[in-house]
């Protein structure tokens, strides 16, 4: 059974989806359930194979005698599918209200539905090939939805983003080729699947091929110096610049590292090398550069954008640190981020809709006439700095926990950097919620009278998500304990 | 020790009160907020009466995760610094009901007012290094508005310096706990220390610079060399009774962070003649000195305090870092006399701006004929803090002095307390010419148009006990070197 739902939750809403255009709607109401009809069946397919645990391998297309595609559910693909699925419905709800004021919306509700599909295809892969092939199909389902405003700008992003996410994915199927002359398979297994024998002497060789990998994907989780496609893909509508550029997409660039470094290379094989220094040396300069970037942009959007640049970093920090524990960080990261995130993203995109105002110093005073959104913003500020009761402090607490554990210098320094970075998330994050709260009495109160919170629709996600920081910071044990059976290889 | 839930009543209470304050529209009138504060923070202060009087208690109230409980303990230190907070909260907070009549948003000010009460006591009951680094967090992000509470460009700027800079010590802290959670059985503060000996040995190295972030990270608070530089900006723009409590209690947190981390987490024995305690001493040495000389030159009475607050705060630092139990006790005793005086003093020069709108020294020239109670009570805080016999001040630096002769620590012993006697000094020369000047405005003084201005008795009262109590503490100080010593001697 499990097999052929994993299939279905892939394919359900890449056809569903599709199937949008060609539906006669008699009124946008229509649409709006089919929609959220579609994408909450998925999800709760998709829990159903989550709850059903890991599964057996399930061959879709065999090409030769070790290249095939097929699914498989384990562990790692479970905390990025779970993440995914109980993120789409809630991102649903609120762009039915934010695209009300964009044009042709159907074509972007069609990409916007296809790309759950081809994501949860990503976490569901079961080797490399597979995986590959979801990557290459995510970035062609989402160049439509950074290109859909249609401007000079948005067309030069998406071609930006187009570039640098082909050409990251031509690296990585470099590793592709490596691994299937020097591994045993192309299936993702925990400790990797390079066999000892044929790779002794070749070692330098793979780990330039793994940096090379690394960078490869790296560049969708926005690694420096491939990160400028992903403030400028803001300009795209709120809702793909929360759901997918703060989730989705750079997730998955993360995600393809988490397999890339456990599951094919191998943490055996890497832990000690150069190219472990090497990664490390680069998720660390990045963690500081995004957030100081941040710090420098007045646009809110591009702020967070930054801001997602170094939390990626955070991200992949974990991984670097090549431990189970290191692992287990990078994972409650991975989630916790993306709650933080694309609650902050869903404010901003909240009062880019009911107010038109695009950069921070246009904030002043705010806060007192749209206190939902503000306050939900100043939660998920202060999770993103991490302060303890909410979950940016577990995720931070982790991912520095490993790397005291693991005894390596440089992630002693890594940590430092992961404080400064808090530093100025603090400063980047909370100039802005200052600014709401306290106006300077110069300020006039008049010309923000006319401003109010959202509806429904916008709001409730946005609590849905504060209540999650604040739930999984006060209560974190279960999940964290879950997470580090997948990153001990239980699951 | 006791298990029981009490010890969150008057930490729940302010916060749930200052809340409902601030999220409340209704109601507007003024009696009613201010009546409703009162009734909260007498309640509040007879209950840290009660728990203070009572045994050691404790309570935890759930795990954050794993290893990490979120656990409140009262002990004799988080007793000393629970009762001076209750005590100096409440009469500042009397005084701010006349003073804040003339400011705006009054309802915001005592919301934040009551919920910082509720986060001070919570820092001094907490039982573990969490939990203390959690409200530790929430302290400087809950006290900003008391800080920024005029909104001129000035004052929100001073706001954000205080916050960055608190945010930078809280996360310099935060790097030294994630190597202390690894080398420590248990982060509960526990006298004499929590490392492992077992992992310990072969990394004194990595836990001495644990040790060195995390006292430097609450110095920032403390407003230690190099991290004083946001105190003498944002403690005299906000209204003043925030600043009474900013710079005589709130400083008091870092304080209370480093003894924690140096007695309860590290342990004085680990520390003893390490870099770490001559690095520490040095920086408190060089605090005390330029605190004192920036305030000599600064002509604005209440940035003359606050540079006051820098130097006697690193007062107390001196005394922790001695690691001696004889400093240790002057550090307590300085940690008390200081809130009272400094809160007074800061509530004069509050009185002197509500009363006639000067704000720097050389306005204040006769204002002891306009005022005359209220110079007396800045004067006798001024003496106690000079440390003239028998104001309370004396006792504190005596005991100071002598920790630094027993800890035997080579040139300290002798450079401590020249320093402390040199700053001392000028204090005497920063403080007093206002009492000088005021008392004796001088032949050209215009006697003709002096009006009388003294507060109403609201307003005088807290000013009268504060003095007060700074200058008796120094007459009978018995019972409290005896119960500080007792404290003090358990902690080594």
């Amino acid at each position: 059974m499990n097999p052929v739902m994993m299939l279905a939750a892939v394919l359900l809403p890449i056809i569903g989806g599709a199937l949008v255009m060609a539906l006669p709607f008699k009124k946008r109401l229509h649409m709006e359930i089919y929609l959220e009809v579609l994408v909450l069946a998925t999800s709760i397919l998709v829990w159903a194979i989550l709850a059903e645990g890991p599964g057996e391998r399930f061959p879709i297309v065999k090409f030769v005698h070790n290249l095939s595609l097929s699914l498989k559910l384990d562990g790692c693909g479970m905390v990025f599918a779970g993440l995914v699925s109980a993120l789409w419905p809630l991102a649903m709800l609120f762009s039915f209200e934010y695209m009300k004021k964009e044009e042709h919306e159907k074509v972007f509700f069609m990409f916007y539905t296809m790309t759950y599909g081809v994501t949860l295809g990503i976490s569901f892969a079961e080797d490399m090939l597979t995986m590959y092939f979801f990557y290459e199909l995510l970035t062609l389902v989402t160049v439509p939805l950074v290109l859909h405003t249609l401007t000079r700008e948005a067309i030069l992003a998406s071609r930006k983003y187009l570039y640098y996410s082909l050409g990251g994915a031509a690296f990585a199927f470099i590793s592709l080729v490596f691994l299937l002359v020097y591994g045993s398979s192309l299936d993702f297994s925990y400790g990797g699947v390079l066999v000892t024998e044929m790779t002794a002497g070749k070692e330098n060789t793979l780990l330039v091929v793994y940096v090379m990998a690394f960078l490869g994907f790296g560049v969708k989780a926005a690694v420096c110096p491939f990160n400028a496609w992903l403030p400028q893909a803001g300009v795209a509508p709120t809702p793909v610049t929360a759901l997918l550029h703060a989730v989705a997409v750079v997730k998955a660039g993360a995600f393809a590292i988490i397999r890339l470094t456990y599951y094919s290379f191998g943490t055996d094989f890497l832990a000690g090398s150069w190219a472990q220094k090497a990664v490390m040396g680069i998720v660390i300069f990045t963690i500081v550069y995004g957030c100081s970037r941040a710090v420098k942009e007045t646009h809110i959007k591009r702020r967070l954008a930054y801001s997602t640049i170094s939390n990626l970093s955070y991200v992949l920090f974990g991984v670097t640190i090549m431990t189970p524990l290191g692992l287990a960080g990078a994972f409650t990261h991975l989630v916790f981020h993306a709650v933080m995130k694309i609650c902050s993203f869903f404010c901003a995109g909240a009062i880019m809709h009911q107010t038109d105002k695009h950069y921070v110093h246009e904030l002043n005073g705010l806060g007192k006439e749209m206190p939902a959104v503000f306050g939900t913003f100043t939660v998920s500020s202060l999770a993103l700095m991490g302060v303890p009761g909410l979950c940016g402090f577990i995720s931070k607490w982790n991912l520095a926990n490993a790397a005291v554990m693991s005894g390596n210098a440089m992630a002693y320094v890594g940590i430092g950097a992961l404080l400064v970075s808090a530093l100025l998330t603090a400063i980047y994050m909370l100039s802005i919620v200052v600014r709401a709260f306290f106006p300077p009495t110069e300020f006039d109160e008049a010309g923000t009278k006319e401003y109010r919170d959202p509806n429904w629709l916008m709001l409730t996600p946005l609590f849905v998500f504060a209540a999650a920081m604040l739930f999984f910071g006060l209560y974190s044990a279960p999940i964290v304990q879950f997470f580090t059976d997948i990153s001990n290889g239980v699951m | 020790m006791k298990e029981s839930v009490t010890i969150l009543f008057p930490v729940c209470l302010p916060i749930v009160a200052g809340l409902l304050l601030l999220l409340v529209r209704q109601p507007k009138k003024r009696s009613v907020i201010i009546w409703c504060s009162a009734a909260v923070w007498t309640v509040t202060a007879l209950c840290v009466m009660g728990l203070v009087c009572g045994e050691e208690t404790s309570f935890t109230l759930f795990f954050l995760t794993g290893r990490l409980p979120v656990y409140f303990r009262i002990d004799g230190i988080g007793k000393i610094f629970a009762s001076v907070i209750t005590i100096v909260w409440v009469l500042a907070g009397f005084y701010s009901f006349v003073y804040m009549k003339e400011e705006t948003c009054e309802k915001r000010f005592f919301g934040y007012y009551l919920i910082v009460l509720g986060v001070l006591l919570a820092l001094d009951f907490s039982g573990n290094l969490i939990t203390f680094y959690a409200f530790y967090e929430m302290l400087t992000l809950l006290s900003m508005p008391l800080v920024l509470h005029e909104r001129s460009r000035e004052a929100v700027m001073a706001g954000l310096k205080y916050m960055f800079y608190s945010f930078c010590g809280a996360y310099m802290v935060l790097f030294g706990v994630y190597f202390v959670y690894r080398y420590a059985n248990t982060l509960s503060f526990t006298a004499k220390g929590v490392l492992d000996p077992a992992l310990l040995s072969g990394n004194e190295g990595l836990l001495l610079t644990a040790a060195f972030f995390m006292v430097l990270g609450f110095s920032v608070k403390a407003g230690m060399f190099p991290f004083h530089g946001w105190l003498p900006v944002a403690h005299p723009v906000a209204p003043a009774p925030a600043s009474a409590v900013l710079s005589g209690i709130i400083v008091k947190a870092g304080v209370l962070g480093i003894v924690r981390v140096v007695y309860f987490i590290f342990g004085a024995d680990f520390l003893r003649g390490t870099w770490v305690q001559t690095a520490m001493l040095t920086l408190s040495l060089t605090t005390v000195f330029m605190g004192s000389m920036l305030a000599y030159i600064e002509k604005g009475l209440k940035k003359r305090l606050a540079y006051s607050t820098v130097s006697q705060v690193s007062y107390i630092l001196f005394g922790l870092f001695l690691l001696d139990p004889a400093g240790l006790t002057g550090s307590l005793l300085h940690v008390v006399f200081h809130a009272f005086i400094k809160c007074g003093l800061f509530l004069c020069a509050g009185a002197f701006i509500f009363k006639t709108g000067k704000h720097t020294v050389g306005e204040l020239t006769g204002i002891g004929k306009e005022m005359p109670v209220t110079v007396w009570c800045y004067t006798l805080c001024s003496l106690a803090l000079i440390g003239i016999p028998p104001a309370s001040g004396f006792i504190s630096k005596w005991y100071l002095c002598v920790g630094a002769f027993h800890a035997k620590l080579a040139a300290f012993s002798w450079l401590g307390p020249v320093v402390l006697l040199v700053s001392a000094l000028l204090t005497a020369g920063y403080l007093l010419p206002v009492t000088i000047r005021g008392f004796l405005p001088g032949a050209d003084y215009d006697y003709g148009s002096l009006v009388k201005k003294e507060p109403v008795k609201m307003m005088l009262a807290p000013l009268v006990i504060l003095a007060a109590l700074a200058f008796v503490l120094g007459v009978v100080p018995e019972a409290l070197i005896r119960n500080f010593s007792a404290v003090a001697a358990q902690m080594m």
